[in-house]
């Protein structure tokens, strides 16, 4: 069988929806930019690809129709390039390159670019539209829940307190802070320029003088009785991301710098109301599935979407806290939906790269109560 | 010439609410002050003092700009490098500080980069013209004049203007139609003299009453309850204004108006300097903007407020007394100042002495007692000027008195010899003139005032609500009459009669409807006092009759052959706002607050609001596609009691469409409407169709409950609110309907009766109508 690797990844810098530098850039158009500058930064000829397969949690408006080709064609890819677009909610770009990482392995194609746009600015959450199930909606509380009373829940069930989910987030924007300070995004990042004229290079959403005290002061975002706040959520966030998936063939013979081989994929469900609990089940079938346990991981990207939701996978999953979001993690860099999967798989790869690591999982939690996860091993 | 663009120099409160006001009436303007002295030292943005007035402007509530995006309509600049700029501009306006040498050199740089014709004008309110003239060049004298604006210039409606030995009549005419026609202000002319009309009659009025409440042992609440409401003037009362507009204002104002006051004036006699104030303003007690005035509010040490108010004698702060005066309750202000009471007495020594002090001023400050009162009831608040006050005293009877107690009879006094500052004769109003002789009011071309025509004519039909009068070319006018304009059944009979007389619009005398009323509001909607005794008593038929009656006239308002105008002004809520929701056209005051808000007492609106605003938004073409966005921004207005703070925020709201007028002077409201409404007919008026409407039904509803169950999670609604929000959600989404399915405008109506009725037998609801009924304010139940 094929082995699938990771040859190439970026990302726009990540910015505040609706007041950040990059509210006034289509969607369609940034997660273009990003991935035209995947293709510049490895060196692989568009019409090697086979397929873009863009993740994203809301396409519709200016995400819309299939944007994925639509994409391609503002990119400039050859029009032999197919383009497909996945919706996994949060988990959507993750779930591209999942798709991409099949494909290989049946033999149906040898690079793919999995890359993930959302625009919380311009699509709103929940999409113009939301037309709930009524019947459902009665029957299963958790289908359409705001995902911050999922947090709530978590909370509760978990017992996390506020003041300990304060000190994760604050510790999330340090870690931010002190990468951005010593130059470690300007690798990943593709300076975006925007309406304007302006060029923007570096993320929006961290806040470096943020600590456990400022964060106390803030008040229940959800639940006026709760302990989650908008200080321990991850931002709306404006944000793309892509990465090049491809055979190790391939790789080689076009001398890509190859980041991480895929050693496991896998997808599981949960109860929708603790939704955040989804990477539990998803990241143990997939290190069974790699044959290895937690503490064989050098490397975990966890993704953010709340601090309490990051905090119960650590410690349901027994992860070491020095392995985690080294760079900070969702609540400081942002989690623009469909985006994030390709950034912490992406960044995950790159990270055994960097820190001359060997083993690595990315997973993140779903809305409507799934879990998705990656194991990455160095090459 | 027309003023196509003006320029504001000098970014202080006054200079930046001018500059807002005229950006609200859609003209372009310069707002330019100095470089402060730190940035052309350290460096900077030169410009800074004006921005940072614009982004002040932006917080500032109430709002001097009436839509946010009239603020990109002021430019911001300074005077050292966008002189310059000024070059094009028309109308150029000086509200820098008070200091003739300051301003001296100004007018020299403008006059140095002006165009030819343009106008330049000061707002001093306290500069002689002459003075300000001083030194500069005989075709700056002819541009040159003084337009004094009130704080704050958005919502304060008289505008001061005052010409020079040299000044141009048609620049001043020029200046003056703008003021009036587009930023909608009184123009009233005066006389170049100290503090014009409005200051100095205001400023020795607050000087008496301070005077006479200390003299007489009155407590500030005692003053206030007689110098407020019974006088007809602001419920604030005389100490309640000093803290509004500030104590440390006051001596710097009487300072500058005794320096150019003339000797013999009677403000000189009764001038006093208050110890008491000047040691509060010393400890930073400067009213509301500081730490508090003649009253504070106070946290006690358990978190409760406290109202407190000086003791006039001890300096010292107590806990605030409800004043309890007979003569606060006299009908009529002859009753006031002859009630016996200690109120009785303080009202007669403070109106004698400022109402003779007032008298004596006409030909001296401006032409006409008509130009003196109009200026204080626009500038002050006042609801009759001193004049009008005098005439309701009685002229002989205020002359009487004041020779019985040894006072001199003011010169105007005598001139009327008994007689009425004002009459009405063969229908129209005329005032004194200073010769003795009776002249009419004489309303400005494009000023139609129902108050005139209800003078000169009987009503076309009336009853104890609602009036309907013929303002002439076939039009036929609305007039609501009851308590705050409540609308009951009365005013919906009315409706129904104009409905029915105008009938085809062609082969009787009337062809068009205007519905406009002078009261500071429009109607406040409802009159809840009925709804709440059929509640009570069970007489669930006769609420849901009193909605059918309700729909069923505004149907017959919407698609009447004829075209109908509603003209409003002030407050247009719940029942109020749906009149304009279904007449054919609005023509607004710019100051319009107009909005759904029956929500707040527990209900929903069921005189087609919801049925409105859904065809509206989903009609709306900027609108995203989809079913559920014009749903949401219905639901949003109505279950949030959304109120548009002025015409322009109505606009974005769709309570006014594209075609929908807005007017600024509140006196052309009437003659615009009408005018829209003759337009509407020589256009071949028809009727509109009605519309037709798919809504997704159970779908949206379960999508707005989401959220709203969402909202009382955070604590954003309460219990009953969410009751109240499901049952607008079940109207705007169409009930029980499915997309497929086509609804007409009755079925939205069927379901705003149904929704109504079912909320209306909720505990919920009742209370939320008694409290409003009881205190006022919504019950957050």
């Amino acid at each position: 069988m094929k082995n699938v690797v990771i040859a190439g990844y970026t990302r726009s810098p990540f910015h505040l929806a609706n007041k950040g530098e990059l509210t006034r850039v289509r969607p369609d158009d940034l997660a273009a930019a990003v991935v035209k500058s995947l293709l510049e930064k490895t060196g692989v000829d568009g019409a090697e690809i086979e397929d873009l397969i863009v993740g994203c949690a809301f396409p519709e408006g200016e995400q819309g129709f299939n944007v994925a080709k639509l994409i391609g064609m503002i990119a400039g890819l050859p029009k032999s390039v197919a383009g497909t677009t996945v919706n996994r909610f949060c988990g959507s770009s993750m779930q591209a390159i999942h798709m991409a990482a099949g494909a290989i392995r049946m033999n149906a194609g040898e690079a793919f670019i999995a890359a993930g746009i959302e625009s919380m600015t311009r699509v709103p959450m929940m999409g113009f539209n939301p037309m709930p199930n009524p019947a459902l909606a009665q029957v299963e509380p958790g289908a359409y829940m705001s995902m911050g009373i999922t947090a709530e829940n978590l909370s509760k069930k978990f017992g996390i307190s506020r003041a300990e989910q304060e000190a994760y987030a604050a510790l999330s924007h340090r870690k931010a802070a002190q990468a951005q300070a010593e130059g470690r995004f300007e690798a990943e990042i593709t300076p975006i320029t925007v309406p304007g004229g302006k060029v923007v290079s570096k993320d929006g959403c961290i806040r470096p003088d943020t600590t456990a005290e400022t964060l106390s002061t803030l008040k229940p975002a959800f639940d006026a009785t709760g302990t989650v706040t908008a200080g321990t959520s991850s931002p709306l966030t404006d944000g793309a991301s892509a990465t090049l998936i491809c055979s190790e063939d391939f790789a080689r013979a076009h001398g890509l710098k190859v980041l991480a081989k895929i050693r496991a994929i896998a997808v599981a469900g949960c109860d929708a109301t603790i939704m955040g609990y989804g990477p539990v089940p998803a990241s143990k079938k997939a290190l069974d599935r790699a044959g290895i346990t937690v503490k064989d991981l050098d490397i975990i990207e966890s993704n953010e979407a709340f601090a309490v939701q990051s905090m119960t996978v650590a410690r349901e999953l027994g992860f070491d806290p020095e392995k985690v979001n080294i760079d900070g993690g969702a609540i400081a860099l942002g989690h623009p939906l469909g985006a994030t999967g390709a950034r912490i798989t992406g960044k995950a790869a790159s990270l055994l790269q960097r820190e001359g690591k060997a083993l690595a999982l990315s997973t993140q939690c779903i809305g409507g109560g799934q879990g998705i996860a990656t194991i990455l091993e160095a090459v | 010439m027309e003023i196509k663009s003006c320029a504001v120099i000098g970014a202080g409160v006054m200079g930046s609410g001018i500059a807002a006001h005229i950006a609200n009436a859609g003209i372009p303007v310069f707002l330019l002050d100095i470089v402060p002295n730190a940035v052309k030292e350290q460096g900077g943005d030169r410009s800074v003092v004006a921005k940072t007035a614009i982004e002040k402007m932006l917080k500032t509530d109430p709002a001097p700009f009436m839509h946010k995006k009239a603020a990109s309509l002021v430019t911001p600049g300074n005077i050292e490098d966008d002189l310059a700029k000024l070059a094009d501009v028309d109308w150029i306006i000086e509200a820098v500080l008070e200091n003739p040498q300051i301003k001296h050199d100004l007018y020299k740089k403008l006059d140095a980069v002006r165009k030819p014709g343009s106008v330049v004008s000061s707002n001093t309110s306290t500069i002689p013209l002459n003075i300000l003239l001083q030194g500069q060049s005989e075709q700056f004298a002819q541009d040159f004049c003084i337009t004094h604006f009130f704080n704050p210039p958005r919502y304060m409606r008289l505008l001061e203007i005052v010409k020079g030995p040299q000044t141009r009549a048609e620049a001043l005419d020029t200046v003056a139609r703008f003021c009036d026609v587009v930023l909608g202000k009184g123009v009233v002319a005066c006389k170049d003299t100290p503090g014009f009309i409005a200051n100095r009659i205001g400023t020795y009025f607050m000087q008496a009453a301070v005077n006479e409440a200390i003299d007489g042992g009155l407590t500030v609440e005692e003053a206030d309850a007689i110098s407020g409401k019974p006088m007809g003037l602001p419920k604030t009362g005389t100490f309640g204004l000093i803290d509004l507009v500030g104590l440390d204002l006051m001596p710097l104002i009487s300072k500058s108006l005794l320096s150019t006051l003339p000797q013999d004036d009677d403000y000189r006699r009764i001038f006093r300097e208050n110890p008491l104030a000047m040691k509060m303003i010393a400890e930073g007690y400067t009213g509301r903007k500081g730490k508090g005035g003649f009253y504070r509010q106070t946290k006690l040490p358990d978190g409760k407020r406290v109202r407190e108010a000086i003791d006039l004698k001890t300096g010292e702060y107590r806990k605030q007394q409800r004043a309890s005066l007979d003569s606060a309750n006299a009908r009529g202000l002859r009753a006031l100042v002859e009630s016996p009471d200690k109120g009785g007495q303080y009202a007669w020594r403070v109106l004698s002495q400022s109402l003779t002090y007032a008298a004596d001023l006409v030909p001296q400050i401006a032409d006409t007692v008509a130009a003196v009162d109009e200026a204080m009831r626009l500038g002050y608040n006042w609801k009759f000027g001193p004049f009008e006050m005098i005439d309701q005293l009685g002229t002989g009877w205020f002359a009487e008195k004041l020779k019985a107690e040894g006072k001199p009879v003011p010169h105007m006094v005598e001139v009327a010899a008994g007689r009425p500052f004002y009459r009405v004769e063969a229908g129209t109003l005329e005032f004194l003139g200073t010769d003795g002789a009776y002249r009419p009011v004489v309303r400005p071309e494009g000023v139609l005032l129902l108050s005139d025509i209800k003078r000169a004519s009987k009503p076309v039909a009336k009853n104890g609500s609602a009036s309907l009068w013929d303002i002439g070319d076939g039009v036929l006018c609305l007039e609501f009459t009851s308590k705050m304009n409540a609308l009951d059944p009365d005013i919906m009979a009315m409706l129904r009669k104009a409905i029915g007389i105008i009938g085809d619009g062609k082969s009787g005398p009337f062809k068009a409807l205007v519905i406009h009323n002078e009261a500071p509001n429009f109607s406040v909607g409802a009159n809840l006092g009925l709804a709440l005794f059929a509640i009570n008593i069970g007489m669930y038929p006769q609420v849901e009759q009193s909605i059918a009656e309700g729909q069923e006239t505004y149907k017959a308002l919407k698609f009447a052959p004829f075209p109908s105008v509603a003209a409003p002004s002030g407050m247009a809520l719940g029942g109020g706002c749906e009149i304009l929701l279904h007449s054919a056209a609005v023509q607004a005051h710019a100051e319009l607050y107009a909005g759904l808000v029956e929500v707040g007492v527990g209900v929903l609106p069921g005189w087609g609001g919801c049925k409105e605003l859904v065809l509206r938004h989903t009609a709306n073409k900027k609108r995203p596609g989809g079913p559920m966005p014009p749903l949401a921004a219905a639901f949003e207005a109505i279950s949030t009691a959304k109120v548009a703070k002025s015409a322009f925020e109505a606009r974005d709201m769709l309570i006014l469409r594209g075609h929908d007028g807005i007017t600024f002077n509140r006196d052309r409201l009437l003659a615009d409407a009408k005018k829209k409404a003759l337009d509407m007919v020589a256009a071949g008026y028809t009727a509109p169709e009605p519309v037709e409407i798919r809504l997704p039904g159970p779908a949206a509803k379960a999508a707005l409950e989401l959220a709203v169950e969402g909202f009382a999670l955070q604590g954003k609604a309460t219990p009953h609110d969410v009751v109240v929000s499901k049952a607008v959600a079940t109207v705007l989404s169409g009930g029980d309907t499915d997309i497929t399915r086509v609804m007409t405008e009755d079925d939205l109506f069927a379901l705003e009766r149904e929704q109504f009725l079912a909320l209306t037998k909720t505990t919920g609801t009742i209370e939320r109508i008694e409290h409003m009924l009881e205190t006022g304010k919504p019950l957050r139940n």
